[in-house]
């Protein structure tokens, strides 16, 4: 127990830059996901396609090779990407894949109606969906992306692979230096559970905050 | 200020409207009436290119919807068509998460682009026309299926309209519900605006209608002043028709 209290900063850094990748790359990711899903939907055959193999190719893949990928990968092309740079490509885009199905479940859950209501008062098909669909669609997507969002807070620990100091990569770390295992996964384990926990119940709060109309 | 001209409308093979040509001048107000799968809705969705038309032309107020225009000028026709008219659905499909008056507002703002005063200042006005002021501030999960179609009147009333497509208004609501609608319907009309009713409503249609479209299976098999129709309905299918509407 003393071995964890006197390395809680330790371990608190590791939670911090966890936190740090899980919302970086959530903010790309969600940004990633909106184009790839109006592209989907609303784009011409090419973007399309583009859209749905990029999804296809994400979603087949394990997100710890698309990390490895991006990391060493592409120094082979001269590409060198600090370890943190790196985590944060390839989360967002592996996010965003996810995030642009939740939206675009999210926007074919929207009643035809409503683009038809827009319309009919003289907007473009731009402006219906970015004015009517698209606020609708984001109250639809909140559960999906919430579970996506604390998917992604514990996917972060495969970075730990490319030597980046998350959470996981601490307690590696602490390990390395003590001998002893349980204690510091342990301590993690809780760490990343009260993480999830909390953000759950945030979501919940802004699911409801929400659906008051 | 309506022309139609050798209209046609497929889904993939089916025919759903087959040659219509008519013409609607302006003031009138037109009710168009038919067994369900008529194609009625239909007709009225392709005058304001909701849907599209496979054969044929459709002019509203000078803007031409060709069917053998290319994509880009029909967007523009139709872009032109819907700034022109307005339209009140089944549904009413209001914009739930919206308020009553940010519905009637939107089109103001964002196809207008008017000033938020203004555009409050008109939809406010509208609201009070329809006898929703007390409503403004609510959603329109909080009001009543009438209530949210007058909603709807307003909203399409708020780009100025030369012309208002009205399909199946009052279909959704319960009945006693009905009548609300039907009188601002009714005032509406009486004001000289140019419309076209797609309704079950007969004495509505009887009363303030000053003209009957009868189709069936994607044909207008009668077109008529509303009491030669009601009184003698010239084919078999809209004597038919009568008599069943008119059963119990």
């Amino acid at each position: 127990m003393d071995l964890i209290i006197e390395n809680i900063p330790f371990l608190l850094k590791g939670a911090y830059y966890t936190l740090l990748i899980t919302v970086v790359s959530m903010f790309f990711g969600l940004i990633i996901g909106l184009l790839a899903a109006i592209a989907r939907i609303k784009g011409n055959r090419f973007l399309r396609n583009i859209a749905r193999v990029y999804v296809s190719i994400i979603r087949g893949t394990p997100p710890l090779v698309q990390i490895v990928i991006v990391y060493y990968g592409l120094v082979d092309y001269g590409i060198e990407l600090g370890p943190l740079t790196a985590a944060y490509i390839a989360l967002s885009i592996n996010i965003g894949a996810y995030v642009s199905e939740a939206f675009r479940g999210a926007i074919q859950s929207v009643p035809k109606g409503q683009t038809e209501a827009a319309l009919a008062t003289g907007m473009t098909e731009k402006q219906a969906m970015r004015r009517i669909i698209i606020p609708q669609a984001i109250r639809y997507a909140i559960p999906p992306l919430g579970n996506t969002f604390v998917g992604m807070l514990k996917e972060t620990s495969l970075v730990s692979v490319i030597a980046v100091t998350e959470l996981m990569r601490s307690a590696q770390l602490l390990v390395a230096q003590y001998y002893v295992y349980m204690p510091f996964y342990l301590s993690i384990g809780i760490m990343y559970w009260g993480m999830s926990t909390f953000f759950t119940f945030i979501l919940n709060k802004v699911e409801k905050r929400l659906s008051v109309y | 200020m309506i022309e139609i001209e050798q209209l046609y409308k497929n889904y993939d093979s089916h025919e759903v409207l087959k040659n219509l040509t008519l013409s609607i001048p302006a003031h009138q107000v037109v009710a168009v009436i038919g067994p369900s799968g008529s194609g009625k809705s239909t007709f009225l969705r392709c005058i304001n290119g909701l849907e599209k038309i496979t054969q044929g032309k459709i002019s509203v107020n000078g803007h031409v919807i060709d069917a053998k225009a290319s994509k880009k000028e029909l967007q523009k026709t139709i872009y032109a068509i819907r700034q022109e008219t307005g339209m009140v659905f089944q549904q009413f499909n209001l914009y739930p998460h919206k308020t009553v008056i940010e519905n009637v507002m939107e089109a103001l703002i964002v196809v207008k682009k008017l000033p938020k005063a203004k555009a409050h200042k008109i939809a406010s006005d509208l609201l009070e026309r329809v006898g929703l002021s007390d409503k403004e501030n609510s959603y329109p999960s909080q009001i009543s299926g009438g209530q949210q179609q007058r909603v709807a009147i307003a909203r399409a009333l708020a780009m100025e309209p030369q012309l208002m497509l009205f399909d199946e208004p009052t279909s959704a609501l319960d009945p006693e519900l009905v009548g609300e609608v039907l009188k601002v319907m009714k005032d509406l009309a009486e004001e000289g605006m140019t419309m076209i009713i797609v309704t079950h409503e007969m004495n509505f249609a009887k009363n303030v209608a000053n003209r009957i479209l009868f189709m069936a299976d994607g044909v207008i098999v009668e077109d008529a002043e509303p009491k030669a129709f009601f009184e003698h309905p010239q084919t078999a299918r809209a004597q038919q028709f009568l008599h069943q509407v008119s059963e119990f």
